[in-house]
């Protein structure tokens, strides 16, 4: 089963996308997304990891290329998050040809490697600002991928303020 | 305690002056302490620029409306969907909106998002 958590910043989505895999008895995989560079990502690393004690995740760091994780064993993850996962793909060291396909393609692996798989998402695109043509293509690409995601997706979770509203599927 | 959130323009103080009788705090412009003690205050994303502008903590604050003055209307935009701002205090600014947001939220009977002026009750009923 696929779940997509998506919300503005600091909405409690992280917080719910865990709480969905509370009742899991297999292995539980966090994948992290975010690249520890400056005091804010370090922070917000920090304070996600807090969030995760005691909730039996084990931790990957994977910044790029998601279909080389190979999982065993009956297995749940949690990617977060695509907002970072996006700017490493297009923004990264070794600029890479085609973010969306590697993304979607490293998505689909995980799908099928799975027993369940929990993504955090960004609503990223309103904000009603023009920006420079590479935010744009950004802003423009994570919409692709969302829709794509929340096309397969079972469950698609908004949070707003903490409330998690279900605009495809239900509420776990 | 009552929420009332959405984007800029929806129509959430319409929504408020409709359903109920109060008199309406401006939180872009009010003094600190009126907070505690009004009926109903919106613009609470800006009230929490102000706060955070004048050295105060946003999040302490809100915990303490929600302790001190439980039946108050809380008018807060969304403004949390969009690019990470590049200015630092815009960013902080933004984050410490969707604390006091959620905080606010989760000490609400009722919470009522309202898009294009069409309202949607999201926590409890009205």
């Amino acid at each position: 089963m696929m779940t997509v958590v998506i919300g503005g910043s600091k909405c409690g989505k992280s917080g719910y996308a865990e709480k969905i895999l509370d009742s899991f008895d297999g292995k539980k995989l966090y994948i992290a997304t975010m690249i520890p560079y400056g005091s804010e990502a370090h922070t917000a690393i920090e304070r996600h990891r807090e969030m995760r004690r005691n909730k039996g995740f084990e931790t990957i760091e994977k910044y790029t290329a998601l279909n080389e994780i190979v999982l065993s064993g009956k297995c749940a993850v949690l990617l977060e998050c695509m907002g970072n996962l996006l700017a490493n793909e297009m923004f990264g060291v070794g600029k890479i040809t085609n973010p969306i396909e590697n993304i979607l393609s490293g998505v689909e692996s995980l799908n099928t490697q799975a027993e369940q798989l929990v993504i955090v998402t960004n609503n990223i695109a309103c904000d009603g600002i023009s920006y420079e043509s590479g935010t744009m293509e950004y802003i423009r690409n994570m919409g692709e991928i969302n829709r794509c995601l929340c096309e397969t997706a079972d469950n698609v979770i908004e949070c707003v303020y903490g409330i998690p509203l279900a605009v495809k599927g239900k509420l776990l | 305690m009552k929420m009332i959130t959405g984007g800029a323009y929806q129509g959430k103080s319409e929504f408020v002056k409709k359903h109920f009788d109060c008199e309406i705090l401006d939180g872009e412009s009010c003094d600190f302490e009126k907070v505690f003690t009004a009926e109903c205050v919106c613009n609470y994303h800006l009230l929490v620029k102000r706060l955070i502008e004048n050295g105060h903590d946003a999040i302490a604050f809100t915990e303490r409306l929600c302790r001190d003055n439980p039946e108050i209307i809380v008018i807060i935009n969304e403004i949390g969907c969009g690019i990470i701002p590049l200015e630092k205090s815009e960013r902080i600014w933004r984050e410490q909106t969707g604390r006091a947001g959620s905080i606010i939220a989760k000490n609400s009977d009722t919470v009522v998002r309202i898009i294009c002026g069409i309202p949607t009750v999201i926590k409890g009923e009205i």
